[in-house]
């Protein structure tokens, strides 16, 4: 996704290796994905329902703003 | 000894050959082993690995190549790409958006840093056709972390 967008920042994270972010973002399963601090998910989705949770990410950003 | 497996190297050579179209710099930062310890400060476990590793990747094509930065004396390019801890590297290429790695790429990892370095030598995916429209039309900032393990 950040390949295709100038907005998009994408970090990929060692969780053993960092365990101060792990702690952080409460990861107890992999992979997990944190969108913009606000919606979360462990494990893989296929690419629509990925999509879902990206726009749902950006509007609880927009609603707090 | 190698970390990549002859038989890996051929086959990432041939991926590679085939389809990178795009220059890519790998930039990393890192910490080079202190012969002094300093209390409270943990020396960095994987930043020579992960070194090692990289450039064994950027030798399997000429259209990448591998920077290295001492983080402590590159603080504003680190802080540029949004770095603050190592060993930690990003890619330069035909990305629009940026694409970053914490923690030494092991397992899965690194599969995802392979088929990466292809997409942002092209500066392409393979995602679906809404999906791009929809990112195509994003007037903000998106962040996506993926923590992954090494197994």
């Amino acid at each position: 996704m950040a390949v295709e967008s100038q907005y998009v920042t994408a970090d990929v994270i060692e969780a053993m290796e960092l365990p101060d972010l792990s702690r952080r973002y409460a990861v107890r399963g992999v992979p997990k994905i944190v969108i913009h601090e606000t919606t979360e998910f462990v494990g893989a989705l296929p690419e629509a329902q990925y999509l879902a949770q990206v726009k749902a990410a950006v509007e609880t950003n927009g609603k707090k703003q | 000894m190698a970390l990549i497996s002859d038989k890996d190297r051929e086959t990432i050579r041939s991926r590679f050959d085939e389809s990178l179209t795009g220059d890519v710099e790998i930039i990393m930062f890192t910490e080079r082993e202190s012969p002094i310890i300093i209390p409270g400060k943990e020396p960095c476990e994987t930043c020579a690995q992960t070194q090692e590793l990289l450039d064994e990747v950027a030798s399997l094509s000429d259209k990448l190549t591998l920077t290295v930065h001492e983080i402590s004396a590159a603080k504003d390019e680190a802080q540029a790409h949004g770095i603050d801890r190592v060993p930690a590297f990003v890619f330069k290429g035909a990305s629009r958006g940026q694409v970053r790695f914490f923690g030494i790429p092991s397992g899965y990892e690194f599969s995802a840093l392979i088929a990466d370095l292809i997409d942002v030598s092209n500066g392409t995916t393979d995602l679906s056709e809404e999906t791009r429209k929809y990112l195509s039309e994003l007037t903000e900032d998106i962040n996506i972390k993926v923590f992954t393990t090494p197994t």
